[in-house]
């Protein structure tokens, strides 16, 4: 019955396309594309609720009908990343249903509706594949589906080039997957031949295939310094695609590194967890420290990706540490918090970006300085996004907070252990994570207060409305499933903890890890009751105007903007920023008043100029030498050819 | 039995917290040289401005009137993880340390928003000072306490507690030491207290958390009076329970509940008096010396979790 089901799921995801194509000069079936997505949505939610909470497997195989090594298997692993895309894309097309047909008119709609379920459909192949070639043909689609759907909002020059990182970027780490794959060469026609030779493999062939995983996944997951096309590509997209491409597709890699690490390779030495911790604590710290120095809303959430990436991997981290030093048990601990960070981000930080395709809907700007006021004009929207930003921030009775008390419980754990390194190391992990935790509380401070409060910066953001129904609900959706994870983690902890216990032998959820579930509950009852109550007591209010000092009239201009909110935390930390300023005064008369300021700060990331320039550099460099060897003189060519038979006719000879 | 002596801890620190507050400052007043009001003043404050309209500006929305409210909770249910004159607390053995730093980041971070909903730039400079100063103490508050806690064994406030109950004095080790140096300097901040930042100040440009609340009037005025007294106090009884829970009843009896009783009125008594005194003798830092500040509770903070490992 779940195996028809996934079945047709499968090829109704793969129908959607044709029926747009089919349908797309009846203006009657406008909707039929997003109803049938949903609906395909809808029992892939189904199925893989069964795989994750029942255990129920799954598999498509090609090589029963063509000998063509092709095969999906979905066991609990599979089950729960299954579940993460198909739960949290439902709501994002419900969104995109109104979105799109708003801001999208004839082939540009139509595209998006043939690349959405087919970007949705390759990111579901790459997490139930069971061979290698069909993961990897998910992996590449996966990343070519996505450029397409950014290209739809228009290939102007600058989009192109940021595309064009994108994919070099993108590839640049497929080829390091591939090459963790042929690593397992001759024994890689699948994935149980894979997780049975590894045993069998020499130490420093598995830390290649882990060296190798490690950079082709963390390219995908934007993990710093491999986090470069992130920022670029993220907030391009049409904001539903940002909300896939950040929520979901990121963590398909987590899924990559989570089969390698733990399932093919089953742990390995404990600096291979070193190493995956110092990645999620360089990039939880730096990407939240560039996110509050944006004010452009889709950037600035996508560093907050790479921040909560970097959450996820402090988890994996940690969990590799304890699987090396034998302490399977809170290994279980760490690898469940990072694995329901994953869910507990997809879901927020969806609902955030499709939050920003509200605001960018109802106000057509998405620069912070040039919102607020919003949560009067849209009181629904701005809810959710409270509710988002909570989530985000891991307040306690939000869903990001279980995720984060989860990993520190497990960074507490650690003291516990006989081996001193880990002993201190993982412990400290926990101030970065509070530091982390509160660099992300003012940032989105920030957000949501500049966004949503005071008053509107600008007339647009004035005459803000509220957004229709459909993406009301496709948010209410997501932010109702924050709240439900936060107060009531039990709900998904169980089974996530059955999945732990099956990828490390031996390994059982101490009983610690569900504590929190009898608690939140009272708390949010009792705040829930306080808050009822005192609101039903409270006097009755009554308008006056904000206090502007004794001065009549106070300007929309004179609120803190976005820059100046964050001055303070930029001035604290601006050894990361190094922003470059030019400042051109043209004096006027008398001298004091100049006649035109104009200043300009650029921020280029450390990275971008100590690692990518000169790297770049050199390539060029390379291939402008090896231009010379082209000189188009067909003489020439012809003496390369000797040349070359002459040294071929030598190999032979003395090989 | 128990419960209800737990019950009773927690609305002992929630009424008593106004009174703390009135000490701290007829004690200031003394040293300074003034009368200062009464010591009942507090209560007194707190019932007018709950008699009073609730004036809110026109362009905020409920934000603003929620704010206060969650602030409130937040600190009402931190309140129930503090042992006070009993070794156990209402949320003693579920709450543990990360929840009570986190409820306090979620009452922080609803005030902060219910500051920028005013609109006018006092506002935003209070939650963007805030937003400094609870940042860099965040990290230093949970090491201090993940310190006591391996120390100790376990993660609950209550436990903690317990477990320094049986130890003996004269054996304090380093990482208490530390971890107590660091959680007072977190503390000052937390709590807005000088040298970090001046709750009786009138100047708005200096302000912190003054100027976030420059909006609020009557009741929610009230509540974020009242919240930030509950605060001050529990994050006092927290540094005397975790520290020096000596005198704490064992068991449930009327004596050692007295007994408990005039040990912690005397601890307190203490607390206040230092930090009378320092608040008294001690300016205000420039605002970009308070990461330095916070940097050295950092410090002592790592240096207490690196020791837990290195004193085993």
């Amino acid at each position: 019955m779940t195996q028809m089901a996934f079945n047709s799921f499968l090829v109704v995801m793969l129908a959607v396309p044709v029926v747009t194509l089919i349908s797309r000069q009846w203006t009657k079936a406008r909707a039929l594309p997003a109803v049938l997505l949903m609906g395909s949505l809808g029992v892939g939610t189904a199925v893989a609720a069964a795989g994750f909470w029942r255990g129920q497997r799954f598999t498509v195989d090609v090589a029963q009908v063509a000998s063509f090594s092709f095969a999906l298997s979905v066991d609990r692993l599979s089950a729960f990343f299954l579940l993460l895309i198909c739960s949290v894309s439902l709501p994002v097309i419900l969104f995109s249903s109104s979105y799109i047909p708003r801001h999208y008119a004839g082939a540009r709609r139509h595209w998006l509706w043939v690349l959405l379920p087919l970007f949705l459909l390759s990111m579901v192949l790459v997490v139930t594949a069971s061979t290698p070639f069909a993961f990897l043909f998910g992996w590449e689609l996966m990343t070519l589906f996505s450029a397409g759907l950014i290209l739809i909002d228009g290939d102007s020059e600058q989009r192109r080039h940021n595309i064009f990182i994108y994919l070099l970027m993108m590839h640049a780490g497929a080829a390091a997957v591939i090459g963790a794959f042929l690593l397992f060469l001759p024994h890689a026609s699948n994935f149980a031949q894979m997780r049975a030779s590894a045993t069998l493999m020499p130490p420093p062939l598995r830390t290649a295939v882990f060296l190798l995983a490690f950079a082709g996944f963390g390219t995908k997951a934007g993990i710093v310094p491999l986090h470069l096309w992130l920022p670029r590509a993220h907030p391009i997209a049409p904001s539903p695609v940002s909300a896939l491409m950040s929520g979901v597709m990121l963590k398909t890699a987590v899924y990559g590194l989570v089969r390698f690490a733990f399932n093919f390779l089953g742990g390995g030495p404990s600096w291979w967890g070193y190493l995956v911790l110092l990645a999620g604590g360089v990039s939880g710290l730096l990407g939240v420290l560039y996110a509050i120095g944006e004010h452009d809303l889709k950037r600035l959430l996508a560093y907050h990706s790479v921040e909560n990436i970097g959450i996820i991997y402090l988890g994996l981290g940690a969990a590799l540490v304890f699987t090396a030093n034998h302490a399977p048990v809170w290994a279980a601990l760490a690898l469940t918090a990072a694995l329901l960070h994953c869910l507990n981000h997809a879901i927020f930080k969806s609902l955030l970006f499709l939050g920003a395709g509200a605001i960018s809907d109802a106000a057509h700007t998405l620069d912070l300085e040039e919102l607020g006021g919003l949560q009067k004009r849209m009181p629904l929207t701005g809810t959710m996004f409270l509710i988002a930003c909570c989530s985000i921030v891991g307040l306690p009775l939000f869903n990001g907070f279980v995720s984060e008390w989860l990993t520190f419980r497990s960074f507490l754990a650690a003291s516990e252990m006989t081996n001193l390194s880990a002993a201190i190391v993982l412990p400290l992990a926990a101030g970065v994570l509070a530091l982390i935790g509160g660099l992300a509380a003012a940032c989105f401070a920030k957000v949501y207060g500049v966004a949503f409060l005071g008053r509107p910066r600008s007339r647009e953001a004035g005459s803000a409305n509220e957004v229709s129904l459909p993406m009301q609900a496709g948010m209410g959706a997501l932010a109702t499933a924050c709240v439900v994870i936060g107060i009531f983690p039990g709900l998904v902890l169980r089974s996530l903890g059955t999945l732990t216990e099956e990828l490390l032998p031996g390994a059982l959820l101490p009983p610690a890890a569900t504590s929190l579930s009898s608690v939140l509950p009272w708390i949010a009852l009792f705040v829930l009751v306080l808050v009822a109550g005192i609101a039903a007591f409270k006097r009755a209010k009554s308008l006056t105007a904000t206090w502007a000092c004794g001065l009549p009239g106070l300007d929309d201009r004179m609120q803190y903007t976005s820059t100046a909110f964050s001055k303070p935390l930029r001035k604290v930390f601006s050894q990361v920023y190094k922003a470059d300023r030019t400042l051109e005064v043209v004096p006027g008369d008398p001298p004091y008043f100049p006649a035109s300021i104009s200043y300009r700060s650029v921020r280029t990331t450390s990275f971008e100029k100590f690692l990518y320039r000169p790297s770049v550099d050199a390539i060029v460099t390379v291939a402008l030498r090896l231009r010379q060897l082209q000189t188009g003189n067909i003489q020439i060519y012809l003496l390369y050819i000797f040349a070359a038979l002459i040294a071929l006719l030598m190999f032979m000879r003395w090989a | 039995m128990t419960l209800a002596m737990n019950a009773v801890q927690v609305l002992l620190l929630v009424l008593l917290a106004p009174l703390v507050h009135g000490v701290i400052s007829r004690l200031k007043a003394r040293i300074q040289n003034r009368r200062g009001a009464s010591v009942w003043r507090p209560y007194a404050d707190l019932l007018k401005l709950f008699r009073k309209e609730d004036l809110v500006p026109a362009s905020a929305s409920f934000v603003f009137r929620l704010a206060p409210i969650v602030l409130f909770a937040a600190t009402l249910v931190v309140a129930a993880f503090v042992p006070l004159l009993y070794g156990s607390a209402l949320l003693g053995a579920t709450g543990d340390f990360v929840l009570l730093v986190y409820l306090l980041a979620l009452a922080r971070f609803f005030l902060m928003l219910g500051a920028m909903d005013g609109g006018s730039s006092f506002g935003g400079m209070g939650a963007s000072r805030e937003a400094l100063v609870s940042t860099l103490a965040e990290a230093p508050f949970l090491l201090a306490l993940m310190s006591v806690a391996i120390v100790a064994r376990t993660a609950s406030i209550a436990g903690m507690v317990q477990w320094t109950m049986g130890q003996n004095f004269f054996q304090f080790s380093a990482v208490h030491a530390l971890a107590f140096v660091a959680l007072v300097l977190v503390a000052i901040a937390e709590t807005g207290r000088i040298p970090v930042d001046n709750p009786t100040t009138h100047l708005e440009l200096t302000m912190i958390h003054e100027a976030m609340v420059l909006e609020y009037s009557g009741p929610s005025l009230a509540l974020i009076e009242w919240a930030s007294a509950i605060k001050l106090t529990v994050v006092m009884t927290l540094l005397i329970a975790l520290f020096v829970p000596w005198g704490m009843a064992s068991s449930l009896s009327a004596v050692a509940i007295a007994i408990a009783s005039i040990v912690l009125l005397l601890k307190m008594a203490a607390l206040v008096l230092a930090l009378a005194v320092v608040e008294s003798s001690v300016a205000k830092l420039r605002m970009y010396l308070v990461p330095d500040f916070l940097g050295v509770a950092s410090a002592l903070a790592i240096l207490a979790v690196v020791f837990t490992a290195l004193m085993r």
